[in-house]
């Protein structure tokens, strides 16, 4: 092909429209094609996926020319595309603005268009099996290209508007594929709350991105992250935008305290959780706030603290929360959620490259861990860990996926979770203060053993009698788990120092310095123990039984009630809720309708009614009443006449 | 092509005007016939409509297809001036679109049909009366040709709401509308009249906008006139645009009109009061609305919020939309007062962006109404696994009035987000916040009402009919095209919003 | 000649007897008769006023007289409309008691 390397990635722009295309193909010709038009779907990312490759290929073999420079920001070779939108206000007015479509491809934005495509491909093959017979089959694919569209759309986009859009869709996409079971109130409902939650995290994002637009004058990532290096934007602005700005970014990635829609997520099929609330949609806030990462670091006042705080305070307590919790999504979900945390506390901890690993690794391994709880509920039809046990033995496939999916986000090494999570570990302990360090290490802890723990319970032990007929995934399912579990398997690798030039992935994607791969011995075997000990701990509790945990729960009970209704935030939302929200809603619609229009606006009808009323009084039908009024008046008239004259 | 130029506006006028003539010979009482004429004339003022819109030149600006007509001579010299700008050329296509589409969808009204579209094309040509007139006392007749058979098609083809401890009859909002709206014209002849006066006394009386502009920005006006004449204005086209205050007629007369009036009525009526606003307040008085602008940019934000969270309780899915109006109205008066050319640009976008979506709206619930008699979000349930075009069709709708990007309400909200942000900072964080409000009570509806499983009662219930379906998908298709390329819309809208003195 | 003055008590006089009967009878038969009283009492007043005049000013002679005459074709028209008018009522309600046609009332 005599494109040159350097072009390709102009051509970067067709990987979300294949998808985007794709979409209401699959709606209007989907129901006379085979497969309702799901192929389409499938092609057209895959097609996105082949294209990520070239992509990858094309900036590897770029310079720093034309649209391509080394940012001044992120010292990453950066290359960037505009066309023109629309205008707001005449082109060349005072105070018009341009709004433009435009992409910039830079290493962050590889690492994620691999990420997004590859995920998204597999999620879409496993459901062609798991949504098999459902009537809504052909809508299902549709959404789905049409969220791999918004969100590759957001990780290409070089200008905050397109930014908020991609971001915008990104959210109704998940509205959509969450609540796509809507016969069930509770799919609805949990729709609904994911959507409204992530909305008030976006009020803030849209404040931050005015309030940058309105200093720098253009939407222009670029343009923003120059204004904040040269002192352009003044420190205020430039930490208040950072902070709204993760707002948006706690929202869609469930921190908390917004980290209440994604276990109520579960509710949507499987394989939307997999793809949607473990790889893709909920790193768009670790994404955003690893893109605009020159605002965040470009003063002393640190904002990042607040991420680094936040991002913690969400692993610990989802941490606690999934080791008590009993569904095997929810379990999962939490998890998720824990793993967010540390990706958002890894970037408060300036550690870039580290998060940017670990939403990798997480993002194959909990994908893996989802498609394989899937799989256990497309036989068994339970989704709560009591049910099942010893499913090894019926669906050995299964097993081994789910095991490698749960050791690697366990922190076992070799797998890709153990190096990510080190990464971490070690940007924690060179920047931030001891605490953070002692309280990351718990939550690794608690991490490893809550994965252990959802293992052993539903893989291993005794298989129940109920579980006996149980079979393992079909080939369109256990395709895509396999390809996964390889990477969870051996992800890990990248990280290393390869011969030739490329030094570990702290050389591909990283922040102002390129880091070779370093492996500090003390913090990775702390982490090592941990691990290991926590994975024989679970054993000896939950497979030889040999440990038991009586004592503690009955110590600890009161603790453990707070726990397990995790920290009662939801109960605490739907208080304010009803107390607040609609009493606040009813009384403005009953002040609407009372007062301002019965009193104020049919008042003075009512008056002039009565007041005609009153004087109607006049018309007495009787013909003397109105002759002597008539006598009254001429002789009144004859006085005031005479009068006047005289 | 000139001559045609030329007559082009007064055709626009006179084609509903005659139509309505016309009908009135036509046999009365329940025929199809009436409606198949009616379509025809819709379907003529759509196209005069399309073709005035696409042929503005967008490059020159100004006011193009002038026209006038001597009228009055003598010393009150009115005459019928007609033109249009950037402003008004999204507004007469916004017109022609929603007219044509309530037409079709009147298939359904059988009592006195003729009557019915007789009333219907003389309000149509007060619209596009108002939208063309150059003239202060045309713009007046047409506003008040616009408004008056309002009250005969509510209170006769509308239908009143009885949920057990709330009654309102169709007589009761026809009569309320009509009071409100003749109130405020008042106020707008007032201020009408104060313009003629204080220009005669500078030895110029005139009625032309065009000469009056000329005296203003020859400072004619002086500050102390302009600052009391406009909230004159500002009032009384304001009721029509459903300000805050003066918006309580506007959810009762939404709901008790039937379905072609309340589209027509939500979705174009009230943008001729925010049209007003601009027209006669911000061209012809610049620096009174420079001193009124902090109170109207206050209101319109309550007007987003009040709106919005008033929409949340009501259990009658009209008077949710119409609460709805009321909010989005909000953000037009709030583009309107930032006098900046991003948020004006963005109030007439959502102008006309708004209108679409709403007309879309009533139309849908129309044809629930229609098939199962009822309005009330409680009883009605279910309805998208019998109705699937129809939900799909509102959810659209829905997601529209929600400012979902690629749908074209997210660029006319957000347009002005940011005029709001560079003006008047806290307002702009308000603003959207009422937004995210309007999320809430969106999706609800259509949890309740559309998504689920439905009620036996409701199992017999069959999508709404072909026509609806294809208007509806016309109107669909309007909404997704703005918002991905808004950009035809967007450059005849940046021409005329430049020439507002004052921006 | 007699002073102007009598005649115009007479005329006065006529004319509140007139008002009189017209505020307080209840027979509209009656009332129609009041009215036709006042009506001739401004006739006397109005010739005698004119047999007294000597052209002053404007008036000439017999401008009284004129005037005279058109109350009196007036109020024969008026007599005629009135007594279909009591006719009808009469058709209606059998009676002429002014004080039972009160329909006409809010």
């Amino acid at each position: 092909m005599p494109v040159s390397g350097a072009r390709m990635m102009e051509w970067a722009w067709l990987i979300p429209v294949f998808s985007f295309a794709a979409a209401p193909a699959v709606v209007i010709f989907g129901r006379f094609l085979p497969g309702k038009g799901s192929w389409i779907s499938i092609l057209a990312i895959a097609g996105g996926f082949l294209m990520f490759w070239l992509v990858l290929g094309s900036w590897m073999g770029a310079e720093a020319v034309g649209n391509c420079f080394t940012s001044e920001n992120t010292q990453m070779l950066t290359c960037d595309y505009e066309r023109s939108w629309f205008n707001a206000g005449v082109v060349g007015a005072v105070g018009s603005v341009s709004l433009n479509w435009g992409i910039l491809i830079d290493p962050l934005t590889i690492a994620m268009l691999g990420l997004v495509t590859f995920v998204a491909l597999m999620v879409q093959v496993y459901s062609l099996a798991y949504m098999k017979g459902d009537p809504r089959f052909g809508w299902y694919f549709a959404i789905h290209s049409l969220f791999a569209a918004s969100m590759l759309t957001l990780v290409l986009a070089d200008n905050f508007l397109l930014l908020y859009v991609a971001w915008e869709l990104v959210g109704i996409c998940s509205y959509l594929l969450i609540g796509f079971w809507h016969e069930r109130r509770s799919a609805r409902e949990a729709a609904k709350k994911a959507f409204i939650v992530t909305r008030i995290g976006d009020v803030g994002l849209l404040i931050g991105i005015l309030l940058i637009w309105r200093d720098v004058g253009s939407f222009s990532m670029l343009d923003a992250f120059e204004a904040a290096r040269t002192g352009a934007m003044s420190e205020g602005v430039v930490t208040a935008s950072a902070i709204l700005l993760f707002l948006g970014a706690m929202g869609k990635s469930a921190q908390v305290p917004f980290h209440v829609w994604l276990p109520d997520a579960m509710e949507g099929p499987t394989p939307v959780s997999a793809l949607i609330h473990a790889a893709t949609m909920v790193v768009a806030g670790v994404y955003l706030v690893a893109r605009t990462f020159p605002l965040f670091e470009a003063y002393d006042a640190d904002p990042l603290m607040v991420v680094a705080i936040v991002g913690l305070v969400t692993a610990l307590g989802a941490a606690t929360v999934a080791l008590v919790a009993t569904d095997l999504k929810r379990i999962l979900a939490y998890s998720t959620i824990s793993h967010l945390g540390l990706m958002m506390l890894s970037l408060g901890a300036f550690g870039y490259t580290a998060a940017i690993f670990h939403m990798m690794a997480h993002g194959f391994s909990k994908a893996l861990l989802f498609l394989g709880a899937g799989s256990v509920l497309h036989s068994t039809e339970f989704q709560e860990t009591g049910e099942m046990g010893g499913l090894r033995k019926v669906m050995p496939l299964t097993a081994i996926v789910f095991s490698i999916g749960a050791l690697s986000l366990g922190g076992i090494p070799i797998l890709a979770g153990f190096w990510s999570k080190d990464e971490i570990l070690i940007a924690v302990n060179d920047h931030r203060n001891v605490t953070f360090i002692v309280l990351t290490l718990f939550t690794a802890l608690l991490s490893a053993l809550y994965m252990a723990r959802a293992m052993f319970l539903v893989f291993f032990g005794q298989l129940k009698d109920q579980n006996s007929h149980v079979h393992d995934a079909p080939a369109a399912m256990a395709f895509p788990m396999v390809l996964l579990g390889v990477l969870a398997l051996g992800f890990g690798l990248i990280s290393f120092n390869w011969p030739g030039s490329y030094g570990g992935i702290g050389t591909f994607v990283f922040f102002e310095h390129s880091e070779k791969f370093h492996f500090e011995i003390w913090l990775g075997a702390v982490s090592i123990v941990l691990a290991i000990g926590a994975f024989v701990f679970a054993h000896r509790v939950y497979v030889e039984k040999s440990i038991s945990l009586e004592g503690v729960r009955k110590r600890n009970s009161g603790i453990l009630k707070v726990i397990e209704n995790k920290y009662y935030f939801d109960e605490a939302y739907q208080w304010v809720i009803d107390r607040v929200v609609f009493v606040f809603s009813r009384f403005i619609a009953f002040f609407d309708r009372a007062i301002v229009n019965d009193i104020i606006v049919n008042g003075p009808a009512d008056v002039t009614r009565k007041f005609g009323i009153a004087l109607r009084v006049h018309v007495t039908g009787h013909v003397y009443s109105y002759t002597l009024a008539m006598a009254a008046g001429s002789v009144g008239l004859g006085l005031f006449v005479w009068l006047r004259v005289v | 092509m000139n001559d045609f130029d030329q007559v082009a506006l007064l055709l626009l006028i006179i084609v509903p005007l005659v139509g309505s003539l016309t009908m009135m010979f036509m046999p009365g009482g329940d025929s199809k016939e009436s409606w198949y004429f009616a379509i025809f004339i819709a379907a003529i003022s759509l196209v005069l409509a399309l073709f005035i819109f696409a042929r503005y030149d967008y490059h020159e600006g100004g006011f193009q297809y002038i026209a006038s007509y001597e009228w009055l001579p003598g010393p009150l010299d009115i005459r019928l001036s007609l033109g249009i700008d950037g402003i008004s050329a999204p507004m007469v296509l916004l017109n022609g679109i929603v007219l044509f589409g309530g037409v079709l969808v009147s298939q359904t009204v059988n009592h006195r049909t003729r009557d019915f579209f007789v009333l219907l094309f003389a309000l149509s040509a007060g619209v596009y009366g108002v939208f063309v007139a150059r003239d202060l006392f045309f713009l007046f007749f047409f506003y008040e040709l616009a408004v008056l058979p309002m009250y005969l098609l509510i209170g006769v083809w509308g239908s009143s709401t009885d949920f057990k401890t709330f009654l309102r009859t169709k007589e009761y909002g026809a009569m309320k509308l009509l009071i409100f709206l003749v109130g405020g014209s008042i106020l707008v002849w007032i201020g009408i009249l104060a313009l003629y006066v204080e220009a005669s006394n500078m030895g110029m009386g005139t009625f032309s906008m065009s000469g009056l502009q000329l005296l203003s920005e020859n400072g004619a006006f002086d500050s102390k006139f302009q600052t009391l004449v406009f909230p004159l204005f500002m009032v009384g086209f304001g009721v029509l645009a459903g300000l805050w205050p003066f918006h309580t007629w506007s959810p009762d007369g939404h709901v008790a009109a039937p379905t072609a009036v309340s589209m027509l009525h939500a979705g174009v009526l009230m943008k001729l009061g925010a049209y007003g606003i601009i027209r006669v307040g911000m061209f012809l008085l610049p620096e009174g609305a420079d001193a009124w602008m902090p109170v109207l940019i206050t209101l319109g934000t309550v007007n987003v919020l009040y709106g919005a969270i008033s929409a949340m309780s009501q259990t009658d899915l009209k008077y949710i939309i119409g609460y709805s109006s009321v909010s989005h109205m909000g953000y037009v008066l709030m583009g309107i007062a930032t006098l900046d050319n991003i948020g004006m640009g963005g109030a007439v976008l959502q102008m006309f962006s708004h209108g679409m979506m709403t007309a879309l709206m009533f139309l849908l619930v129309g044809s629930v109404y229609q098939k199962t008699h009822t309005r009330d979000i409680n009883v009605l349930n279910g309805l998208a696994s019998r109705m699937p075009v129809n939900t799909f069709f509102f959810a659209i709708a829905g997601l529209a009035s929600l400012g979902l990007p690629g749908l074209s309400g997210f660029i006319a909200e957000f347009m002005v987000f940011t005029g709001v942000f560079r003006t008047y900072l806290p307002l702009a964080i308000l603003a959207v916040i009422g937004a995210a409000i309007t999320a809430v009570y969106i999706l609800r509806l259509l949890a309740r009402t559309f998504l689920g499983e439905p009620d036996e009662q409701w199992a017999n219930l069959t999508d709404s009919s072909p026509v609806e379906l294809s208007v509806g998908a016309a109107f669909v298709a309007v909404i997704i095209f703005v918002g991905v390329w808004p950009d035809p819309l967007m450059r005849v809208i940046n021409v005329g919003v430049q020439s507002i003195p004052g921006v | 000649m007699v002073d102007l003055v009598w005649f115009q008590l007479l005329s006065a006089v006529l004319f509140v007897i007139g008002l009189y009967g017209v505020m307080a009878r209840r027979s509209a038969v009656l009332i129609i008769m009041s009215i036709e009283l006042m009506l001739n009492a401004v006739n006397i007043n109005l010739i005698a006023a004119a047999s007294h005049m000597e052209g002053i000013g404007k008036f000439s002679d017999f401008d009284g007289q004129l005037i005279a005459i058109f109350i009196i074709t007036v109020a024969a028209a008026e007599v005629g409309l009135a007594l279909a008018i009591i006719l009808r009522m009469f058709r209606n309600k059998s009676t002429v008691n002014v004080d039972e046609i009160n329909l006409m009332k809010w």
